[in-house]
Order: C-alpha cells, then sequence, then structure tokens
C-alpha cells in the first residue's frame, strides 16, 4: 500500500455541488481493492492558465489516498474515459 | 590574499536564499503562490543564480514548476507583449 495524491480537473459545466457524489463514485475502485480514502479536497471553479478542451475554468479537486498501485492505475483510466475530466495527474508525495 | 587591482574580480553579493527564509521544506506543485516567485512575467523558470536556492531546491522547483504546468495552474507562456 502506498500513499498517492491525485489531482482532477474536471469540466466547469458541471454543477458544483454534484462534484463530490460523482467523485465518491469513482473511489469506489479504491475502497473496494482494499485502499483508503484519505482526504478529498473539492477546490471549486477555478480559472486555467491556459485553455484546456477550448475550456479557460476548470473544477478542480484534490484525493489523498492509500492503496495499491493497480488500484489508483484503474482509477485513473476509468477517470479519463469520463468525458467531463479535462485532465488528471497522480503523484506520490513521499516518493524517494 | 588581496585581491589583484589589475582585474578586480567582481564577487557577487551572495543571495539570501528565499525558501528557507519562508521555510519550505517540501516544495509543493500546488503551491502556485510560492511558485510564481520563481517565473519570470513571461512565465519562464528563473536561474538558480537568480533565484539563490540551492541545487537540490531548484531541481524541485523545476519539477513543481513543470506539474503545475501540466495541470493549467502555471502558464507554459504568458502573452505579456
Amino acid at each position: 500500500m502506498r500513499r498517492y495524491e491525485m489531482m482532477v480537473i474536471l469540466d466547469p459545466d458541471l454543477e458544483e455541488r454534484t462534484v463530490a457524489p460523482s467523485l465518491d463514485t469513482f473511489l469506489n475502485v479504491v475502497r473496494q481493492s482494499g485502499g483508503n480514502v484519505d482526504n478529498v479536497d473539492i477546490w471549486g471553479r477555478r480559472r486555467l492558465a491556459y485553455e484546456i478542451q477550448k475550456k479557460s475554468d476548470g473544477i478542480y479537486a484534490v484525493i489523498d489516498m492509500t492503496c495499491e498501485p493497480a488500484a489508483v492505475k484503474e482509477l485513473d483510466r476509468q477517470l479519463n474515459l469520463n468525458e467531463s475530466v479535462l485532465r488528471t495527474k497522480v503523484l506520490r508525495p513521499d516518493a524517494k | 590574499m588581496k585581491p589583484s587591482n589589475k582585474a578586480p574580480l567582481r564577487k557577487p553579493k551572495k543571495k539570501s536564499n528565499p525558501l528557507k527564509a519562508a521555510k519550505v521544506e517540501y516544495i509543493d506543485y500546488k503551491d502556485t503562490n510560492l511558485l510564481r516567485k520563481f517565473i519570470s512575467d513571461r512565465g519562464k523558470i528563473r536561474a538558480r543564480r537568480v533565484t539563490g536556492v540551492t541545487v537540490q531546491q531548484q531541481r524541485q522547483l523545476a519539477k513543481a514548476i513543470k506539474n503545475a504546468r501540466e495541470m493549467a495552474l502555471l502558464p507554459y507562456t504568458s502573452s505579456a507583449r
């Protein structure tokens, strides 16, 4: 089990209050594989430094979790398949 | 040893380390306010001789800035001018 930090940029056209529950359904992948979601921080709407898919805003969310590598990989794959996800990034904050 | 009068070698003033002053331990790519101090107004990463941080910190800084750029937190280029 490892600690991961994932940042997601979501479509700004989404309702901001639907973000938390929809992210939570994605995070079930982590929970079902025995991992743990430590913290979900939704930053809310934020201006992008440059346009992504012709959009100048995005809803940012940062997720801290502890799980197996395969679980994050699957989560990342599923998020990227979703149309309303503009971009994701997975980091290990305690790498090295 | 006295510095020679003929070729006056300018000893550049040692810059104080801005990260040490701000007590930053882990350079986080999410901390855009901090990272913005280390990029020029065109969005380029400032050189170490300008920033005055250590070699290791400069490397971490560059990585953090590049991560922040990927997530559209910082610009790759600023269209100023």
